[in-house]
């Protein structure tokens, strides 16, 4: 009888791959511990830590500033923008794309215009968007919304240009309305697609929100990078980049982890 | 005022329309630097109501293409297809189509999967808490009602493929090659299973498959497409009394002598 479930058990394969699993995370734990352990050291013998400071000095003033709040203010003031620039850029170009690829030829209308807005270094557009918006929060927001916008619209076009034509046909011939097509198919299909599409916009939306923080702030993660430099403090400098850094990477890990829950299909 | 209008002038005597009328069907498929692949070059043929129709054929002779433009998923270039003396341009609320791959939502669970077809025939939240279950013991996919498609074999894809079908409950159902993936043993017992609901409820049926003792085992006629651009080179009548035991029958005379001559037509050694 070949007609049975297909279904292996993960039961065999769980004890190898998750010992597998630990010993990567402890090799690259050990790699980050290493790389930290060089660098201390050429601080402390090679070269003057007022060029390149030290992990002891980072961590000492990540530790005051956690200690005195300013920490907090400045993550959240980043992440608030970042995020809202994330966000905004999937509620709209989501949408987008699914009607770009419905619509076929009036995607060929727009791909020129999209593709030079797409191809436009958009860093440069922060002293533009500082003017129009201020220095508050919207304008950061946009910034990060431009980076990451065209990312989202691509990345569904593509999405649902992959979908099984059969599965389309199966809802015509069912006489399906088109939300029901949306709910059904479209929506389930592009999912994956949007989850990569955030785990991309995660690096480029902060890129965004500290962009506008360097040229226009009075708070955030960038403006605390712009002061240090000023300054010629480099250990705030550093501070700033790392802590971006582990944001950037815990975001990824979020990420992921939405990824595992809503695509068990697969 | 119509009743007298029929007293006064008799209507001619009312010739059933058939439930599917084609007629000098053509489809051909563009394609770059040639001219169109004509796969369909005026093809007829009727379907009554109530009738099991098989369709043989060689592969890639256009036994799946007349299903689609049957189903309206195709525009002839030529010919007319009608389904209840209508003629088909958008897939007909009566038709159902069951594909050849089994076209199954691979984010969906069985039951989500076999749902869509009772919530796109309109079915209430009521009557699908008892009528999926029932498929769904039907089709022998007991225990497997949270599964997705990659976790079941090739055969249980079909089975559920056809219980989202005969949730959709169309009064005209296509198949195309719908047992092609299940073991000989299966085979019998989803065909037992599906004249069992056909001769309760008598839809009509065309049946593509490639698999000629199936055919003329299930079928009131066997119908037999030539290579592309398919020809009808024979439309035989099966006289087989029903209900059929599928067993059985295979060594009946004439069931013997059917299979035989559909096999020469298809010019294969017997
Ligand atoms: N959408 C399509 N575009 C181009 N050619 C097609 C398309 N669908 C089918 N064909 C061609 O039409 C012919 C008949 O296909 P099909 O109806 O699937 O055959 P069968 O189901 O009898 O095996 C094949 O040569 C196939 O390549
Ligand atoms: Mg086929």
């Amino acid at each position: 009888m070949t007609d049975t479930a297909a279904a292996s058990s993960p039961a065999l394969s769980s004890g190898t791959a998750g010992s597998a699993a630990w010993r990567t995370s402890a090799a690259q734990a050990a790699l980050i511990l290493v790389l930290l352990g060089l660098w201390e050291i050429a601080g402390r013998t090679l070269f003057n830590p007022f060029w390149s400071s030290r992990p002891s000095l980072i961590a000492e003033r990540i530790w005051r500033l956690a200690l005195s709040g300013e920490l907090w203010t400045h993550c959240s003031i980043t992440l608030q923008e970042a995020g809202a620039g994330l966000l905004l850029g999937a509620v709209v170009g989501v949408p987008l794309g699914i009607a770009l690829a419905r619509a076929p030829r009036v995607a060929k209308v727009v791909e020129p215009v999209v593709m030079g807005l797409y191809g436009l270094p958009r860093v440069a557009l922060a002293p533009l968007f500082i003017l129009w918006f201020g220095i508050g929060l919207m304008s950061k927001i946009m910034m990060a919304f431009t980076m990451v916008v065209f990312i989202f619209m691509l990345n569904v076009m593509e999405g649902i240009r992959t979908i099984d034509p059969d599965h389309l046909d199966l809802m015509r011939s069912m006489r399906a309305g088109r939300f029901y097509l949306a709910r059904k198919v479209l929506l389930p299909a592009v999912t994956p697609w949007i989850l990569a599409s955030f785990r991309i916009g995660v690096g480029l939306s902060l890129i965004g929100a500290v962009v506008g923080e360097l040229i226009g702030a009075n708070r955030g993660l960038g403006w605390y990078v712009e002061k240090s430099g000023g300054q010629l403090d480099t250990t705030g400098v550093f501070t700033g980049l790392v802590v971006l850094m582990i944001l950037a990477m815990l975001a990824n890990q979020l990420i992921g982890f939405v990824e595992r829950r809503a695509i068990r299909w697969r | 005022m119509a009743m007298s209008q029929l007293a006064e002038k008799p209507m001619p005597a009312p010739t059933p329309e058939p439930r599917v009328r084609v007629e000098n069907l053509r489809i051909a498929f563009p394609r770059p630097d040639a001219p169109p692949l004509e796969v369909l070059s005026g093809i007829s043929l009727d379907v009554a109501d109530g009738e099991f129709v098989a369709v043989v054929g060689p592969s890639g002779s256009g036994k799946s293409t007349i299903l689609r433009a049957i189903c309206g998923l195709l525009k002839p270039a030529g010919g007319e297809v009608r389904v209840d003396g209508r003629p088909v341009s958008d897939p007909p609320p009566e038709v159902g189509f069951m594909f050849q791959k089994d076209a199954l939502l691979p984010w969906l669970t069985v039951t989500q999967n076999i749902r869509v077809g009772a919530e796109l025939s309109g079915m209430s939240k009521a009557e699908q808490e008892t009528r999926i279950p029932a498929l769904i013991r039907l089709l022998r996919l007991d225990g497997f009602e949270d599964a997705y498609p990659k976790q079941l074999s090739g055969g249980m894809r079909q089975r559920a493929s056809l219980g989202r079908l005969l949730a959709y409950n169309p009064s005209l159902m296509l198949m195309d090659e719908p047992f092609g993936a299940l073991d000989y043993q299966t085979k019998i017992v989803m065909g037992r299973e599906l004249l069992r609901i056909w001769e309760a409820e008598r839809r009509a049926i065309i049946f593509v498959t490639h698999d000629i003792e199936e055919a003329v085992a299930l079928a009131d006629r066997v119908v037999v497409f030539s290579a592309r651009p398919a020809r009808i080179v024979a439309d035989y009548r099966v006289d087989l009394p029903r209900p059929r035991d599928l067993r059985a029958m295979r060594g009946d005379p004439a069931f013997v002598h059917l299979t035989e001559s559909i096999w020469s037509d298809l010019a294969l050694p017997a």
